[in-house]
């Protein structure tokens, strides 16, 4: 069976809490990525968003992306993830079967209410997605927002239909039809 | 899109686990895939609490 990360919030408290899902994300990436096992050096462990987030802009909010979250994770805990581009959705498919997981920006406004974890917010958000169901193809996706802070919220992991997925990610500001952004784990099923 | 794609499909969801790794290390070694598009949003936005 896949590893599965424990869920980190975004709503945690800390500085920039609602502008960390990049910064969740990549903290539950980072989980996938290490199976849980402390790099033990200097840093904290488990991974923190505000860590994250401190590491990506120590003075300022505001939204941030792959490749900075990818440059933080990796100083604070030796995650190397794989950035890449406009992949195909069916390619997307075979790097998560094949035993990775992956960080995904996608657009907030065409998310349906049973999965909306931030109801009025339509703008850009980063998600974690661990694997696929091969019954029905869906994906486990770890939205930062559900944290079921109120009861009509989602609480943590949910699985997504795929054509949501694709919808969700698709629809992300720069980026080619049926196609995704994604920062990728290492195969942790070797 | 890269033409490496075009060329060799991505296998079926029930194919066997060694063709979906095999398909995925071609890709990530693709250079094509690690470009960033110019017009990329340049990251997420702030939710509501």
């Amino acid at each position: 069976m896949v590893y599965r990360p424990p869920f980190i919030r975004q709503g945690d408290g800390s500085r920039c809490q609602w502008s960390n899902c990049n910064c969740a994300a990549h903290a539950m990436a980072a989980m996938r990525h290490r199976l849980g096992v402390d790099p033990k050096n200097v840093h904290g462990w488990p991974p923190k968003p505000a860590e994250i987030r401190n590491r990506v802009s120590p003075t300022h909010c505001g939204g941030s992306d792959l490749e900075e979250n990818h440059n933080a994770v990796l100083h604070l805990y030796g995650v190397d993830l794989l950035v890449r581009y406009n992949i195909p959705m069916a390619t997307f498919r075979s790097l998560i079967i094949s035993g990775r997981g992956a960080v995904v920006p996608i657009w907030y406004g065409v998310i349906p209410a049973k999965y909306d974890a931030s109801p009025g917010f339509t703008g850009g958000h980063g998600i974690y997605v661990n694997e696929r169901r091969a019954s029905d193809g869906a994906y486990l996706v770890y939205d930062p927002l559900a944290d079921h802070r109120r009861a009509s919220i989602p609480q943590g992991p949910q699985w997504w239909p795929a054509s949501l997925l694709q919808k969700a990610a698709e629809t992300f500001p720069g980026t080619r039809a049926g196609c995704v952004h994604a920062s990728f784990t290492r195969d942790t099923e070797v | 899109m890269p033409v490496k794609d075009q060329q060799k499909p991505p296998p079926k969801a029930k194919a066997p686990i060694e063709d979906h790794k095999r398909h995925a290390d071609e890709v990530l070694a693709d250079e094509a895939y690690k470009v960033k598009p110019a017009t990329l949003n340049t990251g997420n936005d702030e939710a509501k609490p």
